[in-house]
């Protein structure tokens, strides 16, 4: 059983296997020239890896992210707009770990425009990542591109901003969203971060974290907010208004 | 090491120094963070960097250039621009798999909307993108990127 996880979640790495193995049979020569042409690429990558993983977390550390997000409202201007650049390209993960917390600040009042910004710096322009195509595509190639698609991003969140209107995701926007504590079981990537930390409330389950209680004391909620913003993909939902009526 | 990467390496340390000096508690579980995520994607990227290998050994040289090189570039573009909507890899290993293919003379054009579309169109991710946001944006949005995704490249090509 374990076994089958284990492939399960490397499917890749296990074709990659297969796929040499099969070739050192059928032609050792071309595979040892596959291995030679990957072992360049791979000493490279893990040469810029760990420079993309300092400054991740430092970015992490450092920079207030509560402070940008009171930045942009409706009438935020270019202030506002630029705040949206900033805090998209110091963010981590795929774009798709942007919506959540998108929709919160959209919630809080944050422009159509802004949000279009948001999502797409956070897709494209990353901070740790500039690194990584500077290594693999030189500076220049970098530079250029990243001055293109900033510009790119502008022009389009403006159009968006004028063709999209809030009401237009009113819906989504407004929808309940269940009870006070709950898992967006679409993103959640199975890191096991909250069950191993706060077991109490969290278990894994299927690879995805599961709610086992609701916390009710006030001692609890402390370290329940803690976890919700350690999640790395912000997978977790938790009211914390609802919560003093409850107590 | 070329210049580049050394001059990450000092400002990443440096910057890493300071943040431990500032908060080590912050830092840590910061650390924390960034391992959960990487650790899960480091299998994908050893796994691609192979593929990558592969790919160099059996698809000569020359028929890189030709078909993502010299051939219709708009053609060639268009299709990347597809290709990259519809593919789910980090743009972490996207690096050296473009990169290996402008090594060996395919086009920046085709390059750069395949690096776009890769991040920031997402056709898998659509149906979560509209359940959060509503369909009028998610269609908007994707549509966008993907137009501007082809006009950062064509732009590209022209400047480098």
């Amino acid at each position: 059983m374990k076994i089958i996880t284990i492939i399960k979640k490397n499917k890749l790495i296990v074709l990659m296997l297969v796929v040499y193995l099969i070739l050192f049979i059928v032609s050792p020569e071309k595979a040892v020239q596959s291995l030679d042409n990957s072992i360049y690429y791979l000493i490279e990558m893990f040469q810029i890896l760990p420079v993309i993983f300092l400054f991740t977390v430092v970015i992490e550390a450092l920079i207030p992210k509560e402070l940008i997000m009171q930045g942009f409202g409706e009438k935020s201007g270019i202030k506002g707009n630029l705040f949206s650049l900033l805090l998209g390209s110091i963010s981590a993960g795929p774009i798709y770990a942007a919506f959540p917390i998108s929709k919160m600040l959209l919630k809080k009042g944050a422009s159509v425009t802004n949000i279009v910004i948001i999502l797409s710096a956070w897709a494209v322009i990353k901070v740790p990542m500039l690194a990584n195509e500077v290594k693999f595509l030189g500076v220049k190639f970098m530079g250029i591109r990243w001055i293109f698609t900033v510009i790119s991003i502008f022009v389009m969140a403006h159009l968006i901003g004028v063709f999209v209107k809030k009401k237009d995701m009113s819906e989504s926007i407004t929808e309940k969203e269940g009870s006070i504590l709950s898992i967006k079981e679409e993103y959640c990537i199975g890191c096991g971060l909250c069950a191993k930390t706060l077991p109490v409330y969290y278990e894994m389950k299927n690879n995805k974290a599961i709610i086992k209680q609701i916390p009710i004391n006030k001692n609890e909620m402390e370290d329940m907010v803690e976890m919700v913003e350690r999640c790395p993909v912000n997978a977790i939902v938790f009211y914390r208004t609802v919560e003093e009526e409850i107590i | 090491m070329d210049i580049f990467t050394i001059l990450f390496w000092v400002i990443a340390v440096v910057l890493f120094i300071v943040s431990l000096v500032k908060s080590k508690e912050t830092t840590i579980s910061a650390m924390k963070k960034s391992r959960d995520m990487m650790g899960s994607m480091i299998g994908e990227i050893i796994a691609i960097i192979f593929m990558i290998g592969l790919v160099l050994t059996f698809i000569p040289p020359e028929t890189i250039k030709t078909v993502l090189g010299t051939s219709n570039i708009y053609f060639s573009t268009v299709i990347s621009a597809l290709v990259g909507s519809i593919t789910l890899i980090p743009a972490f290993v996207a690096f050296p798999l473009v990169g290996s293919l402008v090594d060996v003379g395919a086009s920046i054009v085709p390059a750069v909307a395949f690096l776009t579309t890769l991040t920031m169109v997402g056709i898998v991710t659509f149906p979560l993108e509209k359940k959060e946001f509503g369909t009028k944006f998610a269609v908007m949005r994707n549509l966008f990127s993907f137009g501007f995704a082809i006009i950062i490249a064509l732009l590209m090509g022209v400047v480098i």
